[in-house]
């Protein structure tokens, strides 16, 4: 099983090397330098193509159960907070770090299960505040005020 | 000036009020975060970056410092009190550490990590604070070719010396060196790999990479694991060790800070490999090995004294060299490169108050460790009890926070919830991130030292050859590149033999 996953990777690799090789030698070169960018990215896309040919025949000695493998029911969790990510990295400079941190501490831990809504929103309230009192007055850090006035 | 000079200069710094206030914070926020299953030192200084920024780079030195002993020290507590590393260093720790805790004896195993720690940690700076300077001053006739070739073998090495494959963790190295030429080419101003987009004509920024592939990959695993429940031990018990217990102990320490020295100067060889190194070798020199892995003192002085000692010495060849031996402290150089200052053999020439700053500021460090952690332990423990659900989404806002204070960007922030993405599917395919981490923050140096030597040499390679020391060290990288690949072909081989044998 794993075996095939390790043959799997290494086309995938290999396919990357070749993409990578292409775009190396579409850099241009000029005629007074002696050592061109290229050179190194071109000496790259070798090395990995040939560890990659490598990995396809390379056996894992251990065939251990991958536990960082996730399950079926665990997917929509993750691709759930991922898409919180998402909307909150989208949100940041538009609405301002305060709301949006607020929202995303608040309903992400929400969605993640936890359920004593008092202490959710008081941490959410809290950190966010915190944190911005931190870096704008003692580390002269702006963080972005959205549509908060301040 | 000589190492005396330094290092009253350093300690100058360090114990100040502000010095001895940013260590005091640095040493209780990583020892929080080490305690957290999966957060370990890599995470806590990445997520501290920011923090310094308009720091005083000796003061935000003390700071990282502070970490760095605090989230070692954090990694041990939750091996001792729960039976649950927080890193991989800390593994050796639970087979007699927890134990002990079963047995009452948290506080006592507590105690002997921090004294161990303590102990390997000093003895270590020790030896850092005279050899450093001196391989420096080797260091200074090096030119680019022997630069390169050295950068090589650290690379080489380290991925023949991580865990797992050695040929993944070198296609890891390469995919680091291939990040590592996204940018404008610093000799020729040609942009390189930028698909057209601007923010990605200065590069990609270590933090991205750092908390992509180490914190917000490990933000999966929390998810996975969110609805367990962390029973953290509610009796500690004494802390106190009695006189015989030193007794007994102090030649362990004082046998595994040097052996711990020793294996954190080689280039991969970190904190891992020498606390199960101490752990083996404390065993083969016990008289009652037997003891071992059922509560056993020695058992846990041993890797805690070790791993701290290797992280020490880890800093040799950071520190004179350039060059970091480990993902940690290829962590803490691109913090130092944040910080403005290029680590290397200049470093102590140009920068005596930083390059003896750090050293005392390790001092300090360890010794505020000892003081302070011992008895705020029990209540630090606490930290466990907090709810995963609320943990992992402040691991993620931290993330975020640390990332967009360096770039002001929210391109760097898709960026990094792109490598948080990689960073898992690495796990999953079992490839190690280190490495690539490593090998991107080398690579830029690297890729220079390399065209330099080119450029010396009209395009010929036979440079490499000429200099001895470039020669030896390529060789070196070769045969650690080498051995390991036909390694495990003929292991493979043997399996498969075994295999059709049992079928």
């Amino acid at each position: 099983m794993f075996h095939t996953l390790n043959k799997k990777v290494s086309i995938f690799l290999i396919l990357s090397g070749i993409f990578y090789l292409v775009l190396s030698f579409g850099l241009p070169s000029y005629e007074y330098v002696p050592v061109d960018a290229d050179i190194v990215p071109i000496g790259l896309g070798i090395v990995l193509i040939i560890l990659s040919i490598i990995l396809y025949f390379v056996k894992d000695q251990e065939k251990k159960e991958n536990d960082d493998r996730i399950s079926k029911s665990e997917l929509p969790v993750i691709l759930g907070v991922i898409g919180f990510i998402i909307l909150y990295i989208f949100f940041l400079e538009i609405i301002g770090f305060i709301i949006t941190t607020v929202l995303f501490l608040f309903i992400c831990s929400l969605f993640l299960g936890y359920k004593k809504h008092f202490i959710n929103a008081i941490i959410s309230l809290s950190i966010p505040i915190l944190i911005y009192l931190l870096f704008d007055s003692f580390l002269q850090i702006q963080l972005p005020t959205g549509i908060l006035p301040f | 000036m000589d190492v005396f000079q330094g290092l009253a200069q350093g300690f100058q710094v360090a114990l100040s009020f502000e010095g001895l206030l940013f260590v005091l914070i640095g040493v209780v926020v990583g020892t929080v975060i080490g305690m957290i299953p999966g957060l370990g030192p890599i995470t806590a200084i990445a997520v501290m970056i920011p923090i310094t920024y308009g720091m005083d780079p000796a003061i935000a030195l003390l700071l990282m410092a502070g970490v760095y002993y605090g989230a070692a020290y954090g990694g041990a507590a939750s091996s001792i009190l729960l039976n649950a590393p927080g890193v991989s260093e800390a593994v050796a720790t639970t087979f007699d550490g927890y134990p002990m805790a079963k047995q009452g004896k948290a506080g006592k195993a507590l105690a002997i990590a921090a004294i161990g720690s303590f102990v390997g940690g000093t003895i270590s700076i020790i030896f850092l604070s005279f050899l450093a300077p001196l391989l420096s001053k080797v260091a200074v006739s090096f030119g680019p070719p022997e630069y390169f070739a050295l950068m090589l073998m650290g690379l080489t090495a380290i991925a023949s010396l991580s865990d797992g494959s050695t040929v993944k963790a070198l296609i890891a190295g390469t995919i680091g060196l291939m990040i590592a030429t996204i940018g404008i080419d610093a000799q020729t101003g040609t942009p390189r790999f930028t698909f057209g987009n601007p923010h990605l004509l200065e590069g990609i920024d270590f933090l991205v990479i750092a908390l992509g592939l180490f914190a917000l990959a490990e933000v999966t695993a929390l998810i996975k694991n969110r609805k367990e429940k962390m029973d953290s031990m509610h009796n500690v018990g004494s802390l106190k060790l009695s006189k015989s217990d030193y007794k007994e102990l102090a030649p362990t320490m004082g046998r595994q800070s040097v052996l711990g020295f020793l294996v954190g100067i080689l280039p991969g060889a970190g904190g891992t490999i020498s606390s199960f190194l101490g752990y083996i070798s404390e065993k083969k020199f016990s008289k009652n090995p037997e003891e071992f892995g059922k509560g056993s003192m020695r058992g846990v002085a041993a890797p805690e004294t070790a791993n701290n000692a290797a992280s020490t010495g880890a800093f040799v060849p950071l520190l004179s060299l350039g060059i970091p031996g480990s993902g940690t402290t290829a962590v803490m150089l691109g913090a130092l490169i944040v910080l403005g200052i290029q680590p290397g053999p200049l470093l102590m020439t140009e920068h005596p108050d930083v390059f003896y700053g750090v050293i005392a500021s390790m001092y300090i460090g360890n010794i505020l460790l000892l003081i302070l952690n011992l008895p705020l332990i029990p209540y630090l423990a606490k930290i466990l009890l907090v709810p995963r659900q609320l943990l992992i989404s402040l691991v993620i806002v931290f993330c975020i926070i640390g990332v967009y204070a360096i770039s002001f960007s929210t391109f760097d922030l898709y960026l990094l919830l792109a490598f948080g993405i990689i960073g898992y599917l690495m796990r999953l395919i079992q490839f190690p991130a280190a490495p690539l981490l490593l090998a991107f923050i080398l690579g830029g140096m690297m890729e220079q030292a390399f065209r330099q030597s080119l450029t010396i040499s009209n395009g010929s390679l036979s440079i490499f050859a000429t200099s001895p020391i470039a020669a030896v060290m390529l060789a070196i990288a070769f045969l650690s590149f080498l051995v390991p690949i036909i390694k495990s072909r003929k292991s493979g081989k043997k399996e498969q033999a075994e295999n059709n044998k049992i079928a």
